[in-house]
């Protein structure tokens, strides 16, 4: 018979990626430039702008996250900004704030929080680092 | 199949377009001049009405009191006579600031809540309203005894389906417009009816 439980889906095309296990509890900053699952606990800060942070049906974070995608099938305590989309799957458990340029939640999720779309310009200022404004004016 | 709340009973054509839901027509005419509003969802998260509200607010909040209000600790059983402990209840609700929500869609949260616990309910979520902020409920006519277990969805921004149709008899008495009325420190009261057994209520603060 097929296996089919569920499990996260695997980080972005070919790209590296880290895996915290199942075993592993970990506390404190979390930085990286690569794609990164948590299968484990993890309680601090996850900054990982350019990529995506998959939390999987075991995972357990208490941590403000900030990356490019986030997806949980876990539990999650804490504040979510992503540039991209952020997804909580039918089993995602989440408490906290969602900043993103989208948000989808499965029905038979938890989500107790507030969203906040990012529109157009809003993604670009919260990826790019601010830069001086230079006035023009027409010749 | 979502069932709808206008829908004749005699029509099953899953096809037919859901009649407009009268109620929510009036609330988003209402709020045309508010491109993005604040607004709470009192009710279990649905993947359709997040992609609609998520579309039309500014800031959309969420925390489930319908799914939460059959929590066992809700009750205090230490007393002779049961307590609702309803400010156990209100901490299912995310942190809103006051004064801030144009519109709160609480679903058929208060035809599920014992009537002590009423008061403080709607009092909590009027001090969450800005002014001219409106509260979305659906309550359900004394004809209909079935259905507490209910789940609302939106289908479209006017557009209101019923994602399970609730078969479970409601634990308390058909509230009237007029008991809300009572129950609000300010505001009024206007009330759509439909063929399905539920009023589509929309108070004003």
């Amino acid at each position: 018979m097929a296996d089919v439980t569920p499990r996260p889906p695997a980080p972005t095309g070919g790209q590296a990626s880290s895996t915290l296990g199942r075993s592993m509890s970990v506390k404190g900053e979390l930085t990286a430039k690569e794609d990164l699952v948590i299968e484990g606990q993890f309680e601090g800060t996850i900054d990982v702008a350019e990529h995506t942070v998959t939390v999987g049906a075991q995972g357990q974070v208490k941590s403000e996250i900030r990356a490019r995608q986030v997806v949980v099938h876990g539990s999650v305590n804490g504040k979510i900004s992503a540039r991209e989309k952020i997804d909580i799957r039918r089993t995602g458990n989440v408490t906290g704030d969602l900043q993103a340029a989208g948000v989808a939640i499965e029905d038979g999720a938890y989500f107790k929080g507030s969203i906040e779309i990012l529109r157009e310009g809003q993604a670009r200022a919260e990826a790019a680092p601010a830069r001086p404004v230079v006035s023009q004016r027409a010749v | 199949m979502l069932a709808r709340p206008g829908r004749s009973e005699a029509s099953t054509d899953p096809r037919s377009a859901p009649p407009p839901s009268f109620g929510l027509r009036w609330l988003w005419q209402y709020l045309q001049d508010s491109p993005r509003p604040y607004i709470l969802d009192c009710g279990p998260i649905r993947s359709a009405t997040l992609r609609i509200l998520l579309g039309r607010s500014g800031r959309l909040y969420s925390g489930d009191l319908i799914s939460s209000h059959k929590r066992p600790e809700l009750w205090d059983r230490t007393r002779k006579t049961p307590v609702f402990r309803t400010e156990l209840l209100l901490a299912g609700l995310p942190p809103v600031p006051a004064a801030s929500l144009s519109v709160v869609f609480c679903w058929h949260l208060l035809d599920l809540l014992p009537r002590e616990a009423l008061p403080d309910v709607l009092l909590h979520i009027h001090k969450l309203m800005e002014s001219g902020g409106v509260l979305f409920c659906l309550l359900r006519e004394p004809r209909l005894e079935k259905g507490a277990d209910s789940a609302w969805e939106l289908d479209g921004l006017t557009g209101l389906a019923r994602a399970h149709d609730g078969v479970a008899a409601f634990p308390y008495p058909a509230l009237s417009n007029r008991e809300i009325d009572r129950l609000l420190p300010t505001g009024s009261v206007k009330t759509f009816l439909t063929r399905s057994g539920w009023r589509e209520v929309l108070v004003l603060k």
